[in-house]
């Protein structure tokens, strides 16, 4: 018996030893020239990474600096945390000089992290406090990519599908839709059961099945970038909507529960019958959760997706704070409840030059390079438009250290 | 031939000295004296910096922040804040959880100490002891994905049908099992080895002499456990009790996985709710206005002194039965 376990131990440990080895870059001290396609395959069923490093114009001056030389600590909004660990992986294989780490402690923790100067750069799906600008903090956010908040449900059928005849396809119903207005009074309690007219009247092939149950709403206990994409559409959406838009908010009375995290949410919902809550896209998507199409302000009935994000991404007005709402566009093709995630950076004052130009690269290369874009999407978010990312890109330009501009 | 040094002369100042730390005594004590005012300080300077970072929301809300409401707002958009449904929540789950974890913890030591026939007791111990070693968030997931919908969903609406009348009771109950009373039961069961094990080590650390001499005048085994083990062994017991409720009073993720996490109105222990360090644990990292991180670090503030007020509590009351004990008779 120990014998035994002893064996499948040490398996397991030399099996994670050598997914170690193959995650890290093969020959650290060796830059990869520029021309070379990099193909790193990891062997297992369970991860399966391949890096195709695309030469850019940054690249054609490979750095003569070791390996992990430079380190850039970032940390901030959850919400982006996918992509932007997927970029700091897949950038080892560009710039080896320079390891990225960026921890998803939330947008919260990231501003402060900024403001006080503990991290290099930092997440936020908030905007910064004016004061953030005024008081010689010389901070500046920029958007690096957008995302769709989608919501899940887990409805009890009021009677069971029927069963196909031999050799048809199995009935089945197509995603629930909701109109901005129902999604507000759901969220109010005034709507409350699942066979309530309003539901019923958005779906026809719903029409036997919702049940007379009670509705439960699972929204996010912790503060989140999510919650905030998610309520300032509910206030956008109608003026019944009084919570406000924010982090977190006071959710009205009745028949809800908080659950921690988007794992939380989505566990709540899985757990409740008649249950209905809001979760990130990218995380629906990677846990095969079924989610809701809305129609949008102009009538249309939308799919949450890339292109229905970038539809409301192509719409956004920015501030010259570099900053925009885009939930409840007026884009026909937009899906209301999508928001940017932004980047801050010091513009002035970051007091390491090398590093302030590693951090500069890493993100321009995040912005243009191909390969970091199709990843965005492979994730379930959308990248900036060709318009959005050239502001992002020109503020970037501006950034100075000691005076001089770190991109040239 | 080896010359010994010669011994410093009584008058000579460094002989003063070395006497005075000769053995070491002063230099333990000095030591020691140290260490326990650093437990003090520590406990002082949390104190200290939870009033101190929480002033602003203490003027602004004063007691109202406190007060028992039925219409209580928790809200950081208009920056409006009280904490009664959280202190409430606290309080009931960790009551609850103690009441329901009392008995059965005592029932454990009880046959542990007394009944338990030899084969049983090593395996049986070692599994006491290994509960309370499980760490918390694998309760809470044990408790989301099986207790909630296994256990409290069915006992809930079954509670809520047959004493729905009595506010505590009221529905209804949601489908998940996302309760006060989940929360409850998930701590009782947290409690529940933490008791037990103590509780069992003060039954063994009673004198056999206590049992003979029981045995002796004709009791039966319950009477001697009853009559004589539980009292002679009551201060330790509660002693056990205090740690249990403070493991209940401080509990937050496992908490936060069952308790639904909502602000409710009722007081219903079928409701969902929300405990203090279940808010903190929330909304802490995201907390973006000044005064939401002042009102949360304000919450820590009343959770660190309730704790304070309630441990010195359960002191007392081990002070009273320890004082009332002959002497001899406390462990």
């Amino acid at each position: 018996m120990n014998k035994k376990f002893f064996v499948v131990f040490a398996v397991l440990a030399i099996a994670s030893m050598l997914l170690s080895a193959c995650g890290a870059p093969a020959t650290p001290a060796a830059p990869v020239a520029p021309e070379v396609q990099t193909q790193v395959v990891v062997q297992t069923q369970v991860v399966e990474k391949i890096v195709q490093v695309t030469p850019t114009a940054d690249m054609s001056k490979p750095t003569d600096m070791p390996a992990g030389s430079v380190t850039v600590n970032g940390a901030g909004a959850t919400f982006p945390a996918a992509v932007y660990a997927d970029w700091a992986y897949a950038y080892q294989y560009v710039d080896p000089s320079v390891v990225i780490n960026y921890q998803g402690i939330g947008s919260g923790g990231g501003k402060k992290a900024i403001v006080d100067g503990t991290v290099d750069f930092a997440g936020s799906d908030s905007l910064l406090a004016d004061a953030d600008y005024t008081n010689g903090k010389d901070l500046q956010m920029y958007p690096t990519l957008g995302g769709a908040v989608v919501l899940i449900y887990n409805i009890k059928l009021a009677k069971p599908l029927p069963t196909p005849a031999a050799g048809a396809t199995a009935v089945t119903l197509p995603a629930l839709v909701l109109d901005r207005q129902t999604l507000v009074d759901i969220f109010n309690s005034k709507i409350t059961k699942w066979n309530d007219p309003a539901i019923v009247k958005l779906n026809s092939a719903w029409a036997d099945y919702l049940p007379a149950t009670d509705i439960v709403t699972v929204h996010r206990s912790d503060g989140s970038g999510t919650t905030e994409i998610f309520t300032k559409a509910l206030a956008s959406f109608s003026a019944d909507w009084k919570a406000g838009g924010a982090q977190s908010v006071e959710w009205p009375k009745g028949n809800n529960v908080g659950g921690k995290g988007n794992a939380g949410v989505a566990a709540s919902v899985i757990n409740t019958p008649g249950a209905i809550g809001y979760v990130e896209l990218n995380y629906a998507l990677s846990n095969s959760l079924a989610y809701a199409s809305l129609i949008n302000q102009a009538g249309k009935t939308i799919v949450p997706n890339n292109a229905s994000v970038q539809a409301a991404m192509a719409g956004a007005q920015f501030s010259d704070k570099m900053t925009a709402t885009i939930v409840d566009s007026k884009d026909p093709a937009a899906y209301p409840i999508a928001g940017f995630t932004y980047l801050i950076l010091h513009t002035t004052n970051m007091k390491d030059c090398v590093k302030a130009q590693k951090i500069l690269e890493f993100w321009k290369w995040a912005e243009t390079d191909p390969s970091a874009q199709s990843r965005v999407v492979k994730l379930g978010f959308s990248p900036l438009p060709a318009a959005d990312s050239k502001l992002m890109l020109d503020g970037l330009s501006k950034v100075a250290c000691n005076g001089a501009p770190v991109l040239k | 031939m080896i010359k010994q040094p010669q011994p410093l002369p009584e008058s000579h100042p460094l002989s003063r000295i070395r006497q005075f730390f000769q053995h070491g005594d002063l230099l333990w004590r000095a030591i020691l004296v140290l260490i326990s005012i650093l437990v003090l300080a520590l406990m002082l300077s949390i104190g200290w910096m939870l009033w101190q970072s929480s002033s602003n929301a203490r003027t602004i809300f004063g007691l109202s922040f406190l007060l028992p409401t039925t219409d209580a707002s928790w809200d950081p958009v208009n920056n409006l804040f009280q904490a009664w449904p959280f202190i409430y929540g606290t309080l009931l789950t960790s009551l609850v959880a103690l009441l329901l974890a009392l008995p059965v913890s005592l029932g454990i030591a009880i046959f542990l100490a007394e009944l338990c026939p030899d084969w049983l007791r090593t395996p049986l111990n070692w599994l006491v002891e290994l509960l309370a070693a499980v760490p918390s968030v694998v309760y809470g997931l044990w408790g989301l994905f099986v207790f909630l919908p296994m256990v409290v969903a069915p006992l809930g609406t079954n509670l809520a049908a047959v004493f729905g009348q009595i506010p505590l009771f009221a529905g209804p109950v949601t489908s998940s099992g996302a309760s006060r009373l989940g929360a409850a039961l998930v701590l009782s069961v947290m409690i529940i080895p933490t008791i037990a094990a103590i509780s069992r080590d003060v039954l063994l650390a009673i004198p056999n002499s206590q049992r003979e001499a029981s045995l002796a005048l004709g009791s039966t085994q319950w009477e001697t456990i009853w009559q004589v083990l539980i009292p002679y062994g009551l201060s330790g017991i509660l002693g056990a009790v205090i740690l249990g409720l403070g493991r209940a009073l401080g509990e937050t993720m496992a908490v936060t996985m069952v308790i639904g996490n909502s602000i409710e109105t009722s007081a219903s222990l079928l409701r969902p709710g929300y405990t203090m360090a279940s808010i903190i644990a929330n909304e802490f990292a995201e907390a973006v206005t000044q005064l939401h991180s002042e009102a949360l670090i304000e919450v820590g503030f009343v959770l660190f002194v309730m704790t304070l007020l309630l441990n010195m509590l359960a002191r007392f009351l081990v002070w009273r039965v320890a004082s009332r004990t002959p002497q001899e008779a406390r462990v």
